[in-house]
């Protein structure tokens, strides 16, 4: 596959060596650094001079931290809310998406314009007004604020729909002509087919939900509902000098994500090539 | 009970939105055999259609259309809690273009879109390409290790670059001890503070950035390559010829969503800066002036920091807008 040419005219083996090597230690030096910070003890993590590994690996901040009550609450509230999320929101924009790539009915322009209006508007500029209106729909301090104003998404049910629009009309056909319904030809032929696409879709979600800081802060005031973001922000605001707990902590939160992205790599990988541009 | 020869196959094309649609096999004139005697299929369909579409609708309808009017609103009436709301016209326009700390903010986040843009853009670029010359496995392999930090919290890249930033006993500045380098506060200097804050950004931002520059690389047929090397190019000339011309819509894909995000930086200085958005508000991005003015206590606070909000999304919405026009024409044209 124009291997031979690239391996012959391209950077050398030794080049591309280095390359890679400084790309794997860019990417994953934050990360190991907060995996090596979470074993050092209290004088160790900001000791000078400045040493790569500790001289006493310690576990304190690790079990420390899994003691706190309060990091395992909003680790298993977070996980809730986000698989919740997820699954709205795959539910919602899959239905619409499937409506419009599939369906006809009166006033289905106007209400694709109304659908993907949304695409336009970044989410900051409508943020602020969004806590005045939760404010007033009494929905502040729920789990509810969290998850419900962000499941409807125009952009995954564009990706959807466009997924949608590739399927050959042929698989449905069939179904048609055994008088199955639209809803029965949705849940039949189509949920089937869109693994992959909700996989890239309910990943995008996941992501979403998991690494929200601002939104939690300013609707959730209540510690029980404390998102996982929210209580290492304010671990930074309050304790901000026990670095060891707070990188134990932060690991801890970012490993469910790590696990997602390998056991969904492909998917995810190859779902860039669709969402990206082509 | 005839069922009306409506072709039901029909894929409509909705107006609108980017992508070409892919072009479906036309059947027309299947009847569909209905099973409800009563209803038409047609009728049938629309109101599947309309349940649908019911949740989607309403959920943006309440969540994004209405704070949108709303917020047109609120940036109109001036709020108080202890009397009726008072319409001011755009006198909080004026107030916000009038108020040097927002144009201070915009300037900000443009300093920060400078440093953020160009670097995600060549240093994708660089790994694509590289990614790209490497066998399925290692290729595979070596895409998920640079997805793998977009899928961080800005909140944890915040707090690790923050210890990694410290003056004593920080990783950079040990780094760079032997090179006879510093120390420095990197977050208590003017000048360095929006720099260090950019370097976790470009590290956030780099993994998808680098995964759609790849993308558009193997989209570019080998025999463009072949061609260019029998004429005798070398490395940088199929590069400079046959690669960046080609792969113009992604690199111009990256700089335009890069801008947007850059420009909108919050959750980083938000958490980095403890919220201060200091020293001296060098890293007070509009999204962070915008909030902090929000969560100030005073009724006006909340019309000022809608209303700014309201103009930094005309600014960007217009961006943005000009931009995917430019994108599709050019999609037409490449075919």
């Amino acid at each position: 596959m124009g291997r031979g040419l690239t391996l012959r005219s391209g950077a050398s083996v030794l080049t591309r060596g280095i390359g890679l090597v400084i790309v794997v230690a860019a990417c994953m030096l934050p990360l190991t650094w907060m995996l090596i910070a979470g074993f050092k003890s209290k004088s160790e993590v900001v000791r000078s001079p400045f040493q790569f590994f500790p001289d006493v690996w310690i576990t304190d901040n690790y079990t420390s931290i899994l003691q706190d009550s309060a990091f395992v609450q909003a680790m298993a509230v977070t996980l809730l809310g986000a698989i919740i999320f997820t699954a709205l929101s795959i539910t919602v924009n899959s239905m619409a998406a499937y409506a419009f790539a599939r369906l006809d009915f009166r006033g289905k322009g106007l209400w694709w314009t109304f659908c993907i209006i949304p695409l336009f508007i970044p989410a900051f500029a409508i943020l602020l007004t969004s806590f005045v209106v939760v404010t007033n729909l009494g929905m502040l301090n729920t789990m509810a604020v969290l998850i419900v104003p962000g499941i409807a998404s125009a952009y995954q049910m564009f990706f959807i729909r466009q997924f949608y629009l590739s399927i050959p009309l042929a698989l449905e056909e069939a179904a048609m002509i055994d008088g199955a319904s639209r809803w029965q030809i949705f849940v039949r032929v189509f949920l089937p087919q869109s693994l992959g696409v909700f996989v890239v879709v309910g990943v995008t979600s996941f992501l979403g939900y998991w690494n929200a800081y601002v939104w939690p802060i300013l609707t959730i005031q209540n510690p029980d509902l404390f998102q996982i973001q929210q209580y290492l922000g304010n671990f930074r605001m309050e304790r901000g000098t026990e670095w060891g707990m707070l990188m134990a902590g932060s690991l801890l939160s970012v490993l469910p994500l790590i696990l997602l992205v390998l056991i969904f790599q492909r998917y995810i990988v190859n779902g860039v090539r669709i969402s990206g541009l082509k | 009970m005839t069922s009306p020869g409506i072709s039901v196959d029909r894929v409509t094309r909705a107006p609108g939105v980017m992508a070409p649609v892919p072009s479906p096999i036309t059947t027309s004139g299947r009847r569909r055999r209905s099973r409800g005697p009563d209803v038409p299929a047609h009728l049938r369909d629309h109101r599947t259609a309309y349940l649908m579409i019911a949740p989607m609708v309403v959920l943006l309808g309440i969540f994004v259309i209405w704070p949108l009017l709303y917020s047109f609103y609120l940036s109109t009436f001036e709020i108080s809690f202890y009397q009726d709301s008072t319409f001011v016209g755009l006198q909080f326009y004026q107030y916000v273009l009038q108020s040097p700390r927002f144009w201070n903010s915009l300037w900000v986040g443009f300093k920060a879109a400078l440093m953020i843009v160009p670097a995600t853009l060549i240093l994708s670029f660089l790994i694509a390409s590289l990614i790209k010359t490497l066998g399925a496995r290692l290729a595979g392999a070596m895409k998920t290790t640079v997805y793998i930090p977009t899928a961080i919290s800005a909140v944890v890249a915040s707090v690790v670059f923050v210890l990694m930033y410290q003056a004593r006993g920080g990783l950079i500045n040990g780094l760079l001890k032997p090179l006879g380098i510093g120390p420095f506060a990197f977050l208590s200097d003017v000048d360095l503070a929006l720099p260090a804050i950019a370097v976790p950004a470009v590290w956030l931002a780099l993994g998808i950035a680098t995964l759609i520059m790849l993308a558009g690389l193997m989209d570019i047929p080998q025999s463009y390559y072949e061609a260019a090397e029998l004429d005798g190019a070398g490395f940088f000339q199929r590069t400079w010829y046959v690669t960046l011309p080609l792969l113009r819509n992604v690199i111009l894909f990256v700089f335009v969503t890069g801008c947007i995000a850059a420009i909108q930086l919050l959750d980083l200085p938000l958490v980095m800066t403890r919220g201060s958005g200091g020293p001296v508000d060098s890293t007070m991005t509009p999204n962070l002036y915008i909030l902090s003015q929000f969560r100030d206590p005073r009724p006006f606070a909340t019309s000022f920091s809608i209303t700014a909000a309201l103009l930094l999304f005309v600014i960007l919405g217009t961006f943005t807008a000009l931009i995917f026009r430019t994108v599709r024409s050019d999609k037409a044209v490449d075919g």
